[in-house]
């Protein structure tokens, strides 16, 4: 296999200065490139079910170090690597050449990357270079002791995938347990990330007392919200009678008319307005004054009548509800609506704000649906469109209950049209025919969230009995685990003692389901010593199994039947693991997945940092572009070199137009095909990474940069050396340089040097997007310059070239990044050393599989390091 | 409105042990694990609305009516509005040219929410607030006594966004409730009521016991590193049975036994005058019984109506605001001067009381250990800038007083935005250089003893003060 491997580096580095000789590397189409670099991985060479030799304890190769190897790096690198010159803190003099027990292991395989990668020695260094017979000798010398090196290392672990949930894992897991669909961790304090930028490691997660004791209190305000004591409250309808108040509007003395089959409607359709579609008499409404109906019931379909309501594009309906609605619950807003033509590129999506006027200078609005629903029904066949909304945890008006009439005491809902539709000849409103407010809300009394927890039982007239029955299946679904009886005894036991403090069972029953949500089987990724034997010692149960499954792709706690697969013992069987794993991506929760890891990975918080994005839904849209992208490759188990480059694009109407791609409309993204001309596709390209990379007016070589090597290549750059010099702004010398230019002059200062060279090139291969991340050729000073070149002499000739040598020369680095970066997330915990050999497993296994993002969610499932400790 | 006051009984009690209380609080205060380091530091903020009077030079009002002195830091000279403050000269500092810069160009009236606060809460749409002085103050001291900051006003409640009646924010910049009734005010700091709390205790105790049991045997199916991780929860739910254990000590904790004589606590905003007092009383009594060493206390609110035009009733003028709309009717400087010459009386009168009580548990008097600040987020008319305050006391502390502190450049004669009585000035450009009143918010934190550098994202703190 060492063979294999150096001719394989061999073969790479001799076919590239031949492309570069006779140009052919720009002559190949991406797809091309893909498919060459492919051909060269040596992944997919390698062969691992005889690569490792478990049984024989390896030893370190020091003879051939002392007597081939070492000389060659005393040769070639010990003029900056040494006493004289020590550049990145690297002395190959003192490193160990024992990699199985000596502590320079990291180092030699920073050595490996950068002899393997031909970055070192510097190809400018005459004097110092490494034949490629010389670097095929040392590049297999270290990866054979690092080979060594991680099976050795292997037991003696680093870091435990045990933890506690994070914020938003925390925030699921209770909507998950108790079916209640709102966010609720408002309190917590937000999670930091680690330096590669994810939430969930278990090394960054502490718990103090402040988390502990909110999460105490977020519980049992959770499990008071779900379920519920006594008598349905009697809830407060709003019920907007439309045809009577067209009838109002237009028998008033001055009401100004007009008609749908005039020629003037066409000037007054596009404001809001009731229409009588019967008769075509129409006349203008932009909202009023609701009172609630005290005998209207809940969910009356309505009346038959040929009035609607016509909301045009941009527009919106303003209704005064005054101040009836209760404090708390959930409050229903439905509506009946349709689309007045079916014109496919327009769009109509509704949204809810909600406002009060505090003083005669101020007021205050809110958006208070969670996102916009689209309004996509006929108006031969109009839909219901339901929003749900807790009233108690949005801005109410404080004044409300005052019996002074000032302030104002009164609310507003207002319903807005977020649209497209004012555009072209015809255009779209919605047209809506009824409107229903009513709260608190319940379908169903007791609710399903609180039968969920209080399930009939022939037992029920006895209380005790009966809550160790709830407790019991409330526990096991908590806890993900089997309960004892002596464990559910303890909590009954707890109940015993509450239960006088309260007029109701439930009541005393919700503050002891709140003990058992607020335990560490609870709040925390468990993961205990299992009896199996001693065979496999490491591995985690079959529950745990379910549990580190299910936060993995819903950032969540397993449902019922995930458990009960690993309950009967049968979720490590490959068709059930890959079935439940098709499951579990198709469910809706699947989409934490990949908001979660996609924005993990990337870095998208760098988006809310960044201040020069004016347009909200651009910054909206440039936020969503990455996950909806991973979603689409997902979805199809498409190649994870998709990333680097693919021939579409994922975008909506908003993102379009800031490409420039024409035929795209409405808000919700899709898949559109691109021509590599458009300069889009894959990631690196996408709007969002290149404007969280850029200082506000201009693009930012060195930060984006940085973020290819760290989230792309996974080749972090060290942190910059005390007493850095800064550029100095005042010097007309400086000042007159370009951008480029500035970087460059920096680079050749010695002290930024070796790190600068290693990292500016891959941003300024960026240099044609802009701080918005728009595509241009032209500079106030001149043509773009975007021409690179690596640390390795490697020429980058713009996005194109950067994509180029990616796909021919570097697909096994970043297959190895995000397969790590997956895993990383996936367990929860960072990688020690002794991990990579998992990691190389994973790696060889998915891009055998054709780099398939599918495959590489399964590989990692059913991994070592998935299934162990 | 109207008190309710609960039994005969309460009210017998109340008028009859007055004076007969009035002898042992001060061994009831000087408990025994008390030592002269631990002498409290306070902090007070006053609030009221609606800015002050500032007149033209060349109007004739301008001599006597306009709030701020005349002359420099030492030599300055006291106009008619604050002249009641003369015989407290030296124990007070007042302050010019200081104000949030977020809000310089936002309408007054929306602005009563940041002054404590400093956030950027905007004129309308959506709004986020973040956490107030005295809440930071309250945060790191709180738990010496038994209410971590007392948090008052005449209106009540927290109002609405951008119409706040507390000063008091949250962490979160949730506004905290203040209280209105004086009676109820009292009853919390003084009157043990704790049976539904004490049973609310003994619940989250039992419930941590049994988490504390529960977790124990979780942790011997871990491995040792694991077993570490697991400790963090255990210590955590300690530090909370640590807190309930103290929260149990205040309710077994006899509460003080204060002198009673000076409250009259079934005053209502309607008698302005003995509400006013009563609401200082308190203020006065929760320091000296060290219930509480961090207040607010707001009076009206902003472009209200509201129990506050009773206190410029008091003085025989009408409602609050309409006072700075009229400015330029006859009399109308004269007027809103007088009005908060009222306030400032008042304040004074408070700030008599801490200068003429010795320091229970400490050296000096009560008023070298308390800074207690007194402004608006106004000057002029609706405009956000130039904040009028005062502050008194704080002399242990560090505070240097008997001076006017003139802070920024170009409006030396706080004339900027003068005598204006329409919107335009709110809306105006910003002509002159103001610093930011977080630096002012700096320099207090750290000399009640918090270890900061930064308030509402501005670091540094104010020379010269």
């Amino acid at each position: 296999m060492i063979r294999i491997r150096y001719t394989l580096l061999l073969s790479i580095l001799s076919l590239l200065p031949v492309m570069a000789q006779d140009n052919s590397a720009n002559t190949l189409s991406l797809e091309q490139a893909r498919e060459l670099g492919r051909q060269e991985s040596r992944f997919l060479k390698t062969d691992t079910s005889n690569a490792i030799d478990t049984k024989k304890t390896p030893k370190a190769n020091l003879t051939e170090y002392k007597k081939t190897l070492y000389p060659l790096l005393q040769k070639s690198c010990l003029a900056c690597h040494g006493p004289d010159r020590t550049e990145g803190r690297l002395r190959v003099d003192q490193l160990d050449p024992n990699l199985l027990t000596g502590k320079h292991v990291n180092q030699w395989k920073e050595v490996y990357n950068a002899l393997g990668n031909s970055e070192m020695p510097p190809a400018d260094e005459t004097e110092f270079e490494l034949a490629d017979t010389d670097r095929g000798l040392l590049v297999d010398w270290v990866g054979a002791e690092l080979e060594k090196a991680y099976r050795v290392r292997k037991n003696s672990q680093d870091y435990s995938s045990f933890r506690r949930m994070t914020r938003y894992e925390y925030n699921y897991a209770l909507q998950d347990l108790l079916g209640f669909p709102f966010d609720m961790v408002e309190r917590l304090p937000p999670e930091s990330a680690s330096e590669d930028g994810f939430k969930n490691r278990s090394e960054m997660l502490q718990m103090s007392a402040m988390q502990f004791e909110t999460s105490r209190e977020i519980g049992l305000k959770a499990l008071r919200r779900t379920t519920v004591h006594g008598e349905q409250p009697q809830p407060v309808v709003y019920r907007f009678a439309l045809e009577g108040e067209m009838n109002r509007l237009t028998s008033a003395a001055n009401a100004k008319l007009f008609n749908k089959n005039q020629d003037n409607y066409k000037q007054a359709r596009n404001n809001n307005h009731f229409l009588n579609e019967k008769t075509g008499q129409a006349i203008h409404y932009n909202g009023g004054n609701l009172k609630p109906d005290a005998n209207a019931m809940v969910g009356i379909a309505p009346d038959d009548s040929p009035v609607v309501l016509s909301l045009g594009a941009g527009k919106e309906l303003k209704f005064n509800l005054d101040r009836f609605l209760p404090d708390d619950g959930i409050m229903r807003v439905r509506l009946r609506a349709a689309r007045s033509n079916m014109n496919p590129q327009h769009f109509a999506n509704l949204r809810l704000i909600f406002s009060a006027h505090t003083s005669n200078n101020a007021n205050f609005s809110q958006e208070i649906s969670q996102r916009d629903l689209p309004v996509t029904a006929s108006a031969e066949d109009p839909e219901y469109i339901d929003f749900f909304i807790p009233l108690g945890d949005i801005q109410r008006n404080p004044f409300r209950k005052l019996e002074t009439t000032f302030p104002r005491r009164d609310e507003f809902l207002h319903i807005r049209n977020i649209s497209n539709g004012n555009r072209g000849s015809e255009p779209l409103a919605v047209l809506i025919d009824h409107i229903e407010i009513s709260a608190p809300f319940y379908a169903q009394w007791p609710p399903k969230s609180h039968r969920n927890i209080f399930f009939d039982s022939p037992n029920r007239a006895n209380e005790d009995v009966y809550a160790a029955e709830v407790l019991k299946v409330f526990m096991g679904r908590a806890w993900r685990r089997t309960v004892a009886d002596q464990e559910v005894s303890q909590f009954v036991a707890l109940f015993r003692e509450f239960r006088s403090d309260f007029q109701t069972f439930e009541e005393a029953m919700q503050e002891v389901l709140a003990t058992v949500i607020a335990s560490p089987d609870f709040l925390y990724l468990t993961q205990t010593n299992n009896d199996d034997g001693g065979q496999r010692p490491r591995r985690i149960s079959e529950m745990e199994l379910a549990t580190r499954l299910s936060f993995f792709l819903w950032s969540s706690i397993p449902d019922v039947e995930l458990l009960a697969t690993a309950y009967q013992g049968d979720l490590r069987k490959p068709e059930v693991l890959k079935s439940q794993i098709a499951r579990m991506l198709s469910d809706p929760r699947a989409n934490r997945f990949a908001e979660q890891f996609v924005a993990q990975w990337l870095g998208l918080e760098g988006l809310d940092s960044v201040t020069h994005i004016q347009d909200a839904a651009l910054k909206d849209a440039m936020y969503e572009e990455p996950i909806a992208f991973f979603r689409e490759v997902l979805s199809g188990n498409e190649s994870v070199m998709n990333f680097l480059h693919s021939d579409y694009v994922v975008i909506n109407e908003r993102l379009a137009g800031h490409y420039r791609l024409a035929n795209v409309y409405g808000p919700h993204f899709r898949r559109v095909p691109v021509e590599q001309g458009a300069n889009r596709g894959g990631v690196l390209t996408h709007a969002g990474m290149l404007a969280m990379n850029s200082d506000g007016t201009d693009s930012h070589p060195l930060k984006r940069g940085i973020w290819m090597l760290e989230r792309i290549l996974q080749d972090p750059p060290p942190p910059p050396p005390p007493n850095v010099p800064e550029v100095d702004l005042t010097d007309p010398r400086i000042l007159q340089m370009t951008l480029k230019e500035r970087i460059e002059d920096h680079r050749n200062k010695p002290a930024c040097k070796s790190c600068h060279a290693k990292i500016d090139p891959w941003g300024i291969a960026f240099e044609n997007y802009d701080a918005l991340g728009s595509f241009r050729t032209q500079l106030k000073s001149g043509p773009v310059d975007a021409s690179a070149e690596l640390f390795n002499k490697q020429q980058l000739d713009g996005i194109t070239g950067l994509k180029q040598y990616l796909l021919l020369e570097r697909q096994d680095q970043f297959s190895r990044a995000i397969a790590e970066k997956m895993t990383t997330y996936a367990i929860g915990r960072s990688l020690s050393f002794s991990d990579n050999a998992d990691i190389d497993k994973i790696v060889v296994q998915f891009r055998k599989q054709g780099d398939r993002l599918g495959e590489l969610i399964y590989v990692i499932a059913q991994s070592e390091i998935f299934n162990s400790k | 409105m109207s008190n309710k006051t609960s039994s005969p009984s309460r009210r017998q009690f109340l008028q009859g042990t007055g004076i007969a209380l009035s002898l042992p609080w001060l061994e009831t205060f000087a408990a025994a694990d008390k030592t002269p380091e631990d002498t409290p530091r306070r902090f007070l903020s006053v609030y009221h609305p609606d800015g002050v009077g500032l007149p033209l030079r060349n109007d004739p009002a301008w001599k006597d009516w306009s709030w701020f002195p005349r002359g420099g830091e030492h030599n300055f000279e006291l106009t008619k509005v604050l002249d009641v403050l003369q015989p407290l000269r030296s124990e007070i500092t007042i302050y010019s040219g200081l104000s949030h810069p977020a809000v310089r160009q936002v309408h007054g009236h929306s602005n009563a929410d940041q002054y404590l606060t400093g956030a950027a809460t905007g004129g309308h749409g959506a709004y986020q607030n973040s956490i107030s002085l005295d809440q930071v103050y309250a945060n790191h001291i709180g738990d010496k006594t038994r209410h971590a900051s007392l948090v008052m006003s005449t209106n009540g409640g927290i109002g609405g966004p951008r119409g706040a009646q507390t000063q008091s924010f949250n962490a979160e910049g949730r506004a905290i409730p203040a209280m209105n009734r004086p009676k109820q005010i009292f009853d919390m700091l003084f009157i043990t009521s704790g049976k539904k709390a004490a049973a609310r205790l003994a619940r989250s105790k039992s419930s941590l016991d049994l988490l504390v049991e529960h977790t124990r045997s979780l942790g011997r199916k871990l491995s040792s590193k694991d077993q570490q991780t697991l400790q963090q929860y255990l210590d955590a739910v300690r530090d909370t049975e640590v807190k309930l254990a103290k929260a149990q000590r205040w309710i077994d904790t006899p509460v003080p036994t204060v002198d009673t004589s000076n409250l009259k606590l079934d005053a209502d905003p309607k008698e302005a005058s003995m509400y006013f007092q009563t609401m200082y009383e308190l203020i006065y009594l929760a320091f000296l019984s060290d219930s509480t060493r961090a207040a607010t206390f707001q009076l009206g609110r902003e472009n209200g109506e509201g129990p506050h035009d009773l206190l410029s009733k008091a003085v025989g003028l009408g409602g609050a605001h309409g006072l700075t709309h009229a400015v330029k009717r006859p009399e109308g400087w004269k007027n809103l001067g007088t009005y908060n010459r009222y306030q400032a009386m008042e304040f004074g009168r408070f700030v008599q009381k801490l200068k003429d009580t010795a320091e229970p548990n400490g050296e000096g008097n009560m008023l070298d250990n308390t800074f207690a600040m007194h402004g608006s987020a106004s000057s002029s008319f609706h405009l956000s800038r130039n904040y009028p305050i005062i502050s008194a006391g704080g002399k242990n502390m560090g505070f240097d007083n008997g001076r006017y502190l003139k802070f920024g450049s170009g409006n030396d004669d706080n004339q900027a935005g003068a005598g204006i009585d329409t919107d335009a000035g709110w809306r105006g450009k910003i002509e002159v250089e103001e610093l930011p009143l977080a630096k002012l918010f700096v320099t207090v934190l750290q000399r009640l003893g918090v270890e900061t550098d930064s308030f509402a994202g501005y670091s540094g703190t104010l020379e010269r003060v």
